[in-house]
């Protein structure tokens, strides 16, 4: 009798919580049914902790996704995935097959409920300003390599800079600003080895947020 | 007794051989990991960033000849803190807030293999 009343009640919280809730817990589950889990992870903290850790996986971590991401932008990407990194996921020398798994409408939907639920303290809402950054932009293209490793749309939207990071053209929509920010203030949080390198301790505090709202606005 | 100390030497020995190689491998693995996107793992300068929009032509490690003019106070100078503060392009990034002291050192030793030089001395 007890135990039935505690599972009426647990139902009850359940229906109370709403679809969203209910939305984030299927695409949880189909985060292990569809073996997303083969090549990502979605528990923090971070786990790598040496060069051989990084290389060895298959996809980036996801564990703070929803900190990381603008949810339009994620949903249309699960279910249409275009490449983000020019060059395949860590290697030097091949191209990026553009072959990730596809998920069909709903799967996407409850898919983009489970991942915006991960996020991580450590990104605080409103610290960057998006608008158009001058100083934000001379880093980028002078003052510091950015441009050497990724790419970003540059005049009359031609396309320029490297390869080894992961392309910056359509950030705007992609990333949360105040996530471009806190990955360069605090990179060891979100990925503690890096091809990039750190920044931290070399931009100034404001320098970090300029070239966030640049990054920010980028098309 | 004599045995049992040559056989501790020849043990003593092989170890440090041992970390010596192991540093040799952790080396070329640090440097390809964060050097070679530009410099090209073999430190040609021919990275997979270097496209017709990279401005500089990252430095080419197995020229002896541009190599020796850099002392390895230079190298660790420019490695920390980057292209400016040698008076180089921005495009060569500072690493000083990246690697430790000991990968820096491992990475000037491994420039010296890829140019075959010892470099300016003093
Ligand atoms: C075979 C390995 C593999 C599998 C399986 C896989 N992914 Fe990925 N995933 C990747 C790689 C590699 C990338 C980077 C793609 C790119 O840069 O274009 C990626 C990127 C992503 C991103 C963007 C992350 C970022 O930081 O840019 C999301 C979100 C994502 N995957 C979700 C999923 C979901 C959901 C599933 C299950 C349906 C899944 N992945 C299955 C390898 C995989
Ligand atoms: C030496 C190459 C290199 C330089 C220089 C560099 N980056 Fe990166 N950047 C990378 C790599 C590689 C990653 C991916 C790291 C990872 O996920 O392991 C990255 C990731 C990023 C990301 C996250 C992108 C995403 O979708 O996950 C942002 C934003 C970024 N860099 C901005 C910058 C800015 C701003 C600068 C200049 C201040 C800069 N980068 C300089 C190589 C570089
Ligand atoms: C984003 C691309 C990039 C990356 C990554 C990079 N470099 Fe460079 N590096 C350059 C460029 C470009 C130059 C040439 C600068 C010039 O001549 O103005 C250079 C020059 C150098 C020089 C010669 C400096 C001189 O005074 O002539 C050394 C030494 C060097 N890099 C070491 C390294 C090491 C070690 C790493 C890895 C930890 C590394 N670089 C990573 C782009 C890069």
């Amino acid at each position: 009798m007890r135990f039935m009343m505690i599972t009426a009640m647990g139902t009850a919280l359940v229906l109370a919580a709403g679809p969203t809730w209910a939305d984030a817990a299927a695409g949880k589950t189909a985060f292990a049914a569809k073996k997303c889990t083969e090549c990502h992870y979605t528990d923090g903290p971070a786990k790598e902790k040496t060069i051989d850790d990084q290389l060895a996986k298959k996809g980036p971590e996801l564990w703070y996704a929803g900190s990381k991401f603008q949810k339009k932008w994620l949903g249309a990407w699960l279910a249409d995935p275009k490449p983000i990194r020019p060059l395949k996921y860590g290697t030097l020398n091949k191209k990026n097959p553009g072959d990730h798994p596809k998920l069909a409408g709903t799967e996407a939907a409850n898919m983009t409920d489970f991942l915006m639920s991960l996020t991580s303290d450590a990104v605080k809402a409103g610290m960057v300003k998006v608008k158009k950054n001058i100083k934000g932009k001379q880093i980028f293209i002078k003052k510091m390599p950015c441009s050497g490793c990724h790419q970003s749309p540059g005049r009359k939207g031609k396309i320029t800079g490297g390869f080894s990071g992961p392309s910056l053209v359509g950030a705007g929509k992609r990333l949360n600003p105040d996530w471009i920010y806190a990955y360069l203030k605090t990179p060891s949080v979100f990925k503690p080895v890096k091809a990039m390198p750190t920044f931290a301790g070399i931009l100034k505090d404001k320098d970090m947020k300029n070239v966030a709202a640049h990054v920010a606005k980028m098309k | 007794m004599p045995k049992r100390i040559l056989i501790a030497a020849a043990i003593f020995a092989a170890s440090l051989a041992g970390t010596g190689d192991a540093k040799a491998t952790e080396t070329e693995k640090v440097f390809k990991f964060y050097c070679a996107q530009c410099h090209g793992v073999g430190g040609k300068g021919d990275g997979p960033n270097v496209t017709e929009d990279f401005k500089v032509s990252p430095r080419n490690f197995t020229k002896a000849k541009e190599m020796n003019k850099l002392t390895d106070a230079d190298l660790k100078n420019v490695i920390l803190d980057g292209g400016p503060a040698v008076d180089k392009s921005p495009l060569m990034p500072p690493w000083g807030k990246t690697l430790t002291g000991e990968q820096v050192d491992g990475l000037i030793k491994h420039l010296r293999k890829l140019c075959n030089c010892k470099g300016k001395q003093g």
